[in-house]
């Protein structure tokens, strides 16, 4: 668990997966509509704030999307969507990973939870596999859990 | 940040049974070439040579104690395995970061009819 500003991030490399959660003073309705309307998405979707240049959203289970970021290079978001439930659920195939958005309600606020669960041969592994064994991965992670709890 | 080949010597120092031993005995505190191979029974030189790619990747350092030389633990190394994903991470809590300051944005003008 790591904690940052206001995300709290977790990461599971059992089942490839990172997930993101953060509270807004919002309804859900609202941070529904952030995620998907093309005129608030290309609003905050770029980390670096740029708008993007192309957002296309066909918000129905199988419709399609795509985010284009102005940094020319970079491939731009896209995917399909799987589930679609206003404003609690979102579920979407891109880049070879599941996302899924959650969106509850806190009381005053809105928790938002994105988990992104990656595909085995996605960027989660690749890293980690680096003149690693096959089947050292768990060892490892396990080995680097142990010595952060005993060298604390 | 790690640069790929600096990841390479991390996971390439991890992937070996013994190192990794050796890093779980220095989490206990520090140990002498000597006393790191009693329990592996192997020779000083072969412990010697595994201390060496483990300093190479910046985990496994050397005090300055006389002959004995004892070897310890990089502070803060091991957590550094994880740096791989920082950027990753840092790229969503930016992106959400801006959702919030939407949602405000949002929130401060007033609704348009639906």
């Amino acid at each position: 668990m790591m904690t940052s500003n206001e995300t709290r991030s977790t990461v599971d490399r059992a089942t490839h997966t990172i997930t993101f959660e953060r509270s807004f003073p919002a309804s859900r309705e609202q941070v529904f509509d952030a995620w998907t309307k093309p005129e608030h998405v290309t609003q905050w979707w770029d980390p670096t704030g740029t708008p993007l240049v192309e957002c296309t959203i066909d918000l129905r289970p199988g419709g399609a999307f795509k985010f284009v970021n102005d940094s020319g290079h970079a491939p731009p978001f896209e995917g399909a969507y799987r589930v679609v439930e206003r404003p609690a659920k979102l579920v979407f195939d891109a880049l070879g990973a599941v996302g899924t958005v959650l969106i509850e309600s806190t009381g005053a606020k809105t928790r938002l939870t994105v988990t992104i669960r990656c595909a085995s041969a996605d960027h989660l592994e690749q890293f980690v596999k680096l003149g690693v064994d096959a089947g050292t991965n768990q060892t490892l992670d396990n080995l680097v859990v142990y010595l952060q709890k005993t060298s604390n | 940040m790690y640069a790929a080949d600096r990841l390479d010597l991390v996971f390439a120092a991890l992937a070996d049974p013994t190192r990794r031993a050796i890093l779980a005995r220095l989490a206990h505190g520090e140990a002498t070439v000597a006393e790191l191979a009693e329990p592996f029974g192997f020779r000083q030189p072969t412990i010697s040579k595994h201390l060496k790619v483990l300093e190479d990747a910046g985990f496994v350092t050397h005090s300055r104690d006389g002959q004995r030389r004892p070897r310890r633990l990089v502070d803060g190394a091991l957590k550094d395995v994880d740096a791989w994903l920082a950027p990753f991470r840092k790229q969503w809590e930016a992106r959400l970061d801006n959702l919030g300051a939407h949602l405000e944005r949002m929130n401060r003008k007033p609704k348009r009819s639906r």
